[in-house]
Parts: structure tokens; C-alpha cells; sequence
């Protein structure tokens, strides 16, 4: 019998292969937060088994339930049997916005990216007080959380690439798109074709990319193949910064937090670290580090549209920098940042920081 | 009062960003309006600066965001912040359920009572600013 959605076609043998041994639970940051099985990833493969064997059909009263994952892929990281489970509900998110099941949030990004250059459907660009759009060896590309949420880290970060001399240009950028394809939709060509025109345009053969999951998509999508095809290379800001010659110091406690689209995703765990260890003497590691990192929450679109839950799996992260004793957390993400930020309690003694924005401090305090 | 279905107390004064202010002894209360609150969504974050700040009658001094808004809050008179509702920092949402009482925000000395003379009292002026403003901005779906 044919299958009826495309999850089914593409990945039935992998949720088939689902042994319910609940690996996946004890890694899983939403079941971490709420308890609920339903919401991990053995519990969502429980689900699609039903809705293949059509037991249960895919409706909205499964939105809350598949849609609510961060693509932090410890599930897939952890899973002794291999089932993909980011790239199965990636699919199955893709399945219910086709039969027109899918949370409002989402449903309204996708709109309000149809009509505007970022996710916040924000109509001023962001003057960061620097040249825009000119010929430079370098181009940074801010993304959304970094122009609207976290502007000052974004200041911070432009401000040490002027310290270090770095010959770089900001552009006219729009958003990558990339969390559309987290969310059931696609990316949005449109916005694509802007971000490679504008970026050629200013010749640079590098892109500094500020956030990890437009990292991601620039590298990895499709519909980003022109710029690679060019030659032009992306990298995240922490690759860069490790070649920095840092002489600044703190004698704080700090820890990092690996974000899952800089670290499970792509693989990037000691650049960060290499910074931090030329700045602070007192580094301790989270009870979860590098690959088995605790998800902040954010992704996948989660904040935006669990933010209560979103919070509560910050706050669960938090308590380990606070285990540690840490006084600083630095991460390389702005959502991560944000959401770190929007769980810290007025009892936490930590700050939170961008690398870039911490090092920055630290230079101007030296000044 | 109600306006349009939103419930604006008489007994209060009102910002024109949407914050309202209580007399409370030789304090002033804050926080924001049954019409804001609906159009912000659910709160699930508000910024709670430490007290002892000094504040600027119409300048904004924290932040305040639902799943994908981010609003700024305007002081309401000029002074020290006095107190937080430390309640909010692990349920913002009572600013949503309970926007004139448990979902209060901040407590400021004022510099001068006068400044409130520069917020909206009289309910012919409130009704017509905040009808302006449902035009305007629209009402949640």
C-alpha cells in the first residue's frame, strides 16, 4: 500500500527501527523540561508508527507534540539504532504544513519572511554605525537574533574586528532563511538570490557569519551552492578569533557552552575553546560539553513558539554553569545568548556573553 | 472603564505607551495595560534592573518580550526604582492574567508627583487615544 505521507516513504524502516530504548529521553532537552514523553524523540517515533499503521492520522492535535523540537539531534547523537530523528520530524513537519496542520508561529514566519528582510518582520535595518556594502576581503553577516535581539553583542563584535583591523564590509543582508526548513517550510529563494547578489557584489572571498545556523546555511543548503560554487568561503567568528592575539586576562570562573549548530551540527568544539583558554585561567567544563552539550532551547524555531518551554530548558542549562561554579558563560551563538539571558535569575551571580563581546569588555576595561 | 472590550481602571493614569501608574503612598506603581498585554501575547520575559535605578519619566529602562515581540518599558514618572515584582521573573505571565493587580511590575520613588500630571486621567481622553490606537494597531485574532 502506498505510503501516505512522504515520512512514511522516506524514512518508515528508521522509525521502524525505533527499539523504544529511551536513550534519546535522557539527552532530550524538551522531555528534560516538560516530562513528557510524547515530546522526545522516541516518543514522537511511537506516534509516527501509529499514524503509518493509520491508527492516528496527522492533525492538529499533533502539533504541539511534533513541532516542538529544537533539531538539537542529541537524540540521533545518542540513538544506538541510528534513527535520523531531526531529519524524520523535519519531514513530518513538512507533511503536516502540507495538509495545512502547522503551529501558527511557524505558519506566520514563513508569511511575515514573504514581506520582510528578518523573522521579527522588524521594517528598519539595524545602523550599526559602519560602512555598508563596500568592496572589503571580508563581508560579516549579522542574522536576525544578532541585528534585533542582541545588538549590543553584535556592537561588541564589530568593535574587536575594527580593533583587529580586519578589512570587513556589512551588507544590505536579509535573512538566510534557514529555520524555514526547520519548520515545514523551505528556504526562501527570494531572500537566497539577495544574500548571494549583495555578498558577491562586495567581492569578498570570505563571509564572517556571526550565527551558527546561518553558518549552516550557507554551507551546507542548496540554495547557497552559487557562493561556494564562486569560491567564496564561509566561516563562524570563532574561527577567525582564534588566530587573534589576545593580551587581556580575567581571573573569573568561566565555562562554555557549546551551541548544537556550531557543535553537534558542524563539528566545531576547540576553536572556541583555544580563545577562552588564552583569556581565562579558571576554565571549567559543564557537567554536558562538546558533543553532549545541553541544548539552550532556542532552536528549531522553539522560542518563538514554546517560549515558556524554550525559557525552561535555559534555565536547566543554566543550573550546570551554576554547578560549576562558573561566573561567566561565554557561548558563539546569539540565540543562545538571548535565551540565556531571558532564563538568568536575578539569584544567578553569572553573566552571559558572546566570546567576542566578553573579549571586547575586557579590552575596553584594559583601555 | 471598559474600551472596546479592554478594561482600563478609572483609577488610574495612563501612558501613551501603554503602561499604567497607581499612586501607592509616596510610591508610584507600574505596569502595563489590559489592551497591551493582549496584543504582546503570552510574557514570558520581563528585564528586572536592580534597584536603586534611577529613572527618566518616558525613557524606556528594560524590556519585555513574548515568543517573538520585543517591547520596551517606558518609566512612568521620574525616580528610584524602589521594588520589583520578583513574582514575574519565573511568571511573566501574570502580567497577561492579572495586568492591574499581581501582574504589576515596578515601584518608583518619584522625584516630583507633578510629573503625573503628564500622564492621561480623564476618561474622555483615554477613550479616544486608546481607540485610535485599536485603530491603529488592531486587536488580537
Amino acid at each position: 500500500m502506498e505510503a501516505k505521507y512522504d515520512f512514511a516513504r522516506k524514512y518508515r524502516d528508521q522509525i521502524l527501527q525505533c527499539s523504544r530504548c529511551g536513550f534519546c529521553q535522557a539527552v532530550c532537552p524538551v522531555f528534560g523540561s516538560t516530562l513528557r514523553p510524547s515530546y522526545n524523540a522516541r516518543g514522537k517515533m511511537l506516534l509516527l508508527r501509529e499514524v503509518m499503521d493509520g491508527t492516528i492520522e496527522l492533525n492538529d492535535e499533533l502539533i504541539e507534540t511534533l513541532f516542538q523540537c529544537t533539531t538539537c539531534a542529541s537524540c540521533f547523537e545518542n540513538c544506538p539504532s541510528g534513527v535520523n530523528v531531526p531529519e524524520i520530524i523535519k519531514q513530518v513537519k513538512k507533511d503536516m504544513v502540507h495538509i495545512g496542520s502547522c503551529h501558527p508561529a511557524f505558519k506566520g514566519m514563513n508569511e511575515v519572511l514573504q514581506t520582510h528582510t528578518n523573522i521579527y518582520a522588524e521594517n528598519e535595518p539595524k545602523d550599526f554605525g559602519r560602512e555598508t556594502n563596500k568592496k572589503a576581503e571580508y563581508v560579516y553577516f549579522v542574522g536576525c537574533v544578532g541585528c534585533y535581539r542582541e545588538d549590543e553583542s553584535t556592537l561588541a563584535t564589530l568593535d574587536l574586528l575594527d580593533r583587529f583591523k580586519v578589512d570587513y564590509t556589512l551588507f544590505d543582508e536579509v535573512c538566510c532563511s534557514g529555520v524555514l526548513e526547520d519548520v515545514g517550510y523551505q528556504i526562501n529563494e527570494d531572500l537566497a538570490h539577495k544574500n548571494i547578489d549583495r555578498i558577491l557584489a562586495t567581492e569578498a572571498k570570505t563571509v564572517i557569519t556571526g550565527c551558527p545556523y546561518c553558518f549552516r546555511t550557507f554551507n551546507n543548503k542548496p540554495q547557497y551552492a552559487e557562493l561556494r560554487e564562486k569560491g567564496v568561503k564561509v566561516i563562524h567568528m570563532s574561527q577567525l578569533v582564534k588566530d587573534f592575539e589576545l593580551d587581556v586576562k580575567t581571573d573569573k570562573r568561566v565555562t562554555y557552552h557549546d551551541p548544537c549548530d556550531l557543535g553537534r551540527h558542524c563539528g566545531i568544539y576547540e576553536e572556541p575553546r583555544d580563545t577562552i583558554r588564552k583569556i581565562a585561567s579558571d576554565f571549567v567544563e559543564m557537567s554536558h560539553h562538546h558533543v553532549d552539550s545541553l541544548c539552550c532551547g532556542a532552536g528549531g524555531g522553539v522560542r518563538g513558539a514554546f517560549a515558556k518551554n524554550s525559557i525552561a530548558m535555559a534555565r536547566r542549562r543554566l543550573r550546570e554553569a551554576e554547578e560549576v561554579g562558573a561566573e561567566v558563560v561565554l557561548t558563539e551563538c546569539n540565540s543562545c545568548v538571548h535565551n540565556f539571558s531571558n532564563a538568568k535569575l536575578r539569584r544567578h551571580k553569572l553573566r552571559i556573553y558572546n566570546t567576542t563581546e566578553f573579549i571586547n569588555e575586557l579590552m575596553k576595561e584594559a583601555e | 472603564m471598559e474600551i472596546e472590550g479592554f478594561n482600563m481602571p478609572d483609577d488610574l493614569y495612563y501612558e501613551k505607551n501603554h503602561f499604567w501608574a497607581r499612586v501607592d503612598g509616596d510610591l508610584v506603581v507600574m505596569g502595563m495595560n489590559d489592551y497591551a498585554q493582549n496584543l504582546a501575547g503570552e510574557i514570558v520575559y520581563i528585564g528586572l534592573p536592580p534597584e536603586g535605578e534611577k529613572l527618566t519619566q518616558g525613557k524606556n529602562f528594560t524590556k519585555i518580550e513574548s515568543g517573538k515581540w520585543l517591547g520596551k518599558v517606558f518609566a512612568v514618572v521620574s525616580g528610584e526604582l524602589v521594588e520589583v515584582n520578583e513574582e514575574l521573573e519565573e511568571n511573566a505571565a501574570l502580567i497577561n492574567e492579572d495586568p492591574y493587580g499581581k501582574g504589576w511590575m515596578f515601584k518608583i520613588r518619584p522625584d516630583n508627583m507633578e510629573e503625573l500630571k503628564n500622564l492621561m486621567k480623564d476618561p474622555d481622553e483615554i477613550t479616544g487615544w486608546l481607540k485610535a490606537e485599536i485603530a491603529e494597531h488592531g486587536t488580537p485574532s
